[in-house]
């Protein structure tokens, strides 16, 4: 459940928080701080191998999970281990 | 549909519809938003409250259906995400509903495009060993999204039935029912934790789904789009807010008010009543009451159908049509970090909003939030701060007429109120805030039909539980005037309205039934204000005292229905001298300054 894997280059895995608008990516991990917050991002379909797309990033981040589109405060999307796709 | 895996297992299994000592209960159970509560609608023929944001059902409601040769009990039950780990008050209630007797069968209903999330509670549900039926709802939504669905394979590997179904033009009803004859327990090997659930849903909802990027929804998407950045959603949300002054600050609180209040009520109903009154009934008494200065009808209705119907009327058609667009939540993008202050999160946004059309529900909704804290605060700001429909009514037609920056002062002292209590309470109070985590719903093209039936049973509504409060209040003024106790009332309170607060001494006794409704209250104030007895600054303060003080008696049972009475009775003792002297704060510092509106 650490993040063993980060590895440099393009393919890194990187916190959702940190992708630009329009970045695309494949969830690695949801980091495991808060047992709360991972059941709830779980239940909304934030899981490992789900596909993302981030659509904005202030005032909040707001990204789409599959087909669901959900917003999110920073902190948890830093919680949001993601590898990004080559466009 | 694929009928002939449900005929072969009905075959073999045993059929569920049989004679029984009580009627069949069928809960209907899926995420939030998926559209349980339109399918109970068209099952049971009752209409519950459909609007398109998560949370809207957040008690539990059950109505009567044929289905086949029977009549079966249908439980609609507020939405979840999840049945295990952290879950939130109303996903607490729905679990309790599928873990008891209340539900023999569960038709789960799903967002046809979020298979994946939608397969994650079918594993849940499983565990509990019920037959199912899988509702593949909004099929249409997913077809124009570009996402297809193999029921028939889905079928075939849950091993329950799956219809696909357009709940909101009726389409695959009929399939439905038939399908609850020949429901199974569904064959899905048992997930203890979350991640394994994930996995398996993510691969079987690979197996069955086939996506393309073909979109044919680009207006909403846009449109979507344009309400969350803060480029687009700041003008938009103040248009939003400008047509809502326009069409009930303006059209519903001065030209219908008028129209009501003046000729229909003014020239029309009122001296026809006292007529009759006057040549059928002799006793000067009863007279008195049905007609006199706080008459049953001069008063009592006049208030309710004249003043406050034709605000609450034209807010509700608006607010049905915002909720139904999906536009609501994506406020709470917005929201977020000022509630962070006030320990909150932006998911509050929700009853926040909706307190504007009746506190007393909002009150309820505070169940979607995430902690025991956050539903206290919310509460407490809802009860303080948030004038719903009726009051609303009032403050704009009272203030409406006087200035624009009579209007942006109350609202400006009342936020700034909520602002400062809920920055206290976040520090007082124990507990934890929940991180913003909020699903946004897809922006839709309001429905018609759902907006005026909403819009009608809420005015039904209000007339059953306002009319009554404003008919008993006027009968206790009545009352109250004849044993002269309103003389000892306005003396009584002569140190705070006239001294404090700088009101006219008749204010006392529209306070005192603020009490009972605050809209109620603010109804008096309106006369008041019409006959030319309230100065701008008079009205500003009175109307703040009024905007301050605990809704109505509904909402304060609903306060200690919700968090017990002791908790009730804590707001209320908060709120109540932070309204008065909000007001004689604000009478001085308009004074000190020369302000006139």
């Amino acid at each position: 459940m650490s993040s063993m894997h980060l590895v440099s280059g393009s393919n890194s895995v990187r916190p959702l928080s940190s992708l630009r608008e329009g970045a695309r990516g494949r969830i690695v991990e949801v980091r495991l701080e808060d047992s709360g917050r991972v059941d709830r991002l779980l239940a909304l379909g934030v899981t490992p191998g789900a596909l993302v797309t981030v659509m904005q990033t202030f005032p909040g981040i707001v990204f789409l999970c599959d087909q669901t589109e959900l917003a999110v405060e920073r902190s948890v999307a830093a919680t949001i281990l993601v590898r990004p796709l080559e466009k | 549909m694929p009928c002939h895996l449900i005929h072969e297992r009905a075959a073999t299994a045993p059929r569920t519809l049989t004679l029984r000592a009580r009627p069949l209960r069928i809960a209907l159970v899926g995420q939030p938003n998926v559209g349980k509560s339109v399918v109970f609608g068209r099952l049971t023929g009752r209409y519950v409250t459909v609007s398109n944001y998560p949370g809207t059902t957040v008690a539990v409601t059950k109505g009567r259906s044929v289905v086949g040769a029977e009549v079966c009990d249908i439980v609609d039950t507020p939405g979840v995400n999840a049945l295990d780990g952290t879950i939130s008050e109303d996903e607490r209630i729905t679990r309790d509903v599928i873990a008891s007797d209340n539900a023999d069968l569960i038709v789960q209903i799903a967002d046809a495009r979020n298979i994946r999330r939608a397969l994650m509670l079918t594993s849940q549900l499983a565990v509990f060993d019920k037959p199912m039926v899988l509702a593949l709802n909004m099929i249409d939504e997913a077809w124009s999204r570009g996402v297809s669905i193999d029921a028939a394979a889905l079928s075939a590997e849950l091993g329950i039935p799956v219809v696909e179904m357009v709940a909101v033009e009726g389409r695959g009803l009929s399939e439905l029912r038939d399908a609850l004859a020949s429901t199974a327990r569904p064959d899905v090997p048992a997930h203890p934790h979350a991640n394994d659930r994930a996995v398996w849903a993510h691969t079987l909802a690979e197996r069955v789904r086939r996506t393309s990027t073909f979109s044919l929804a680009h207006v909403q998407e846009a449109l979507a789009a344009a309400t969350r950045r803060p480029v687009t959603g700041i003008p938009i949300f103040v248009a939003v807010l400008y047509a809502l002054y326009l069409f009930v600050g303006v059209f519903g609180a001065q030209i219908l008010v008028k129209l009501f209040e003046d000729d229909v009520f003014g020239r029309g109903i009122n001296p026809a009543s006292v007529w009759l009154v006057d040549h059928f009934i002799p006793v000067p008494l009863i007279r008195d009451f049905l007609v006199g200065q706080y008459g049953l009808i001069t008063m009592g209705v006049t208030y309710s159908v004249a003043i406050v119907l034709p605000v609450v009327a034209t807010f509700f058609l608006m607010f049905g049509f915002l909720e139904d667009s999906g536009y609501i939540p994506r406020l709470a993008i917005f929201c977020d970090r000022i509630f962070r202050v006030m320990g909150l999160n932006g998911k509050a946004v929700l009853p926040m909003v909706l307190g504007l059309g009746c506190d007393t529900m909002a009150t309820m909704t505070t169940r979607i939030l995430g902690t025991p804290k956050e539903r206290l605060i919310a509460i407490l700001l809802l009860a303080l701060g948030i004038p719903c429909s009726a009051q609303l009514a009032t403050i704009m037609g009272i203030l409406g007429g006087i200035s624009f920056a009579a209007l942006a002062t109350l609202f400006a002292v009342v936020l700034g109120q909520m602002f400062i209590v809920g920055w206290l309470a976040a520090r007082v109070l124990t507990g934890d805030r929940s991180e913003f985590i909020l699903e946004l719903p897809p922006i839709r093209w309001p429905r018609l039909g759902n907006l005026l039936t909403k819009t009608r049973l809420r005015i039904w509504w209000y007339l059953g539980e306002a009319v009554p409060l404003f008919l008993v209040g006027t009968a206790l003024l009545f009352v109250l005037d004849r044993i002269g106790a309103l003389v000892v009332i306005a003396a009584a309170g002569r140190p705070i309205v006239t001294g404090l607060l700088g009101l006219p001494a008749e204010t006392a006794q529209i306070l005192v039934m603020g009490f009972l409704r605050r809209d109620y209250g603010a109804a008096g104030l309106f006369q008041l204000a019409h006959s030319g007895q309230l100065s701008g600054v008079q009205a500003v303060v009175a109307l703040t005292v009024m905007t301050l003080f605990v809704p109505c008696v509904a909402n304060f049972l609903m306060m200690v229905r919700e968090r017990g009475l002791k908790t009730g009775l804590a707001i209320l003792a908060v709120i109540t001298p932070v309204a008065i002297f909000t007001g004689g704060g604000l009478n001085h510092v308009l004074h000190a300054l020369g302000v006139r509106f």
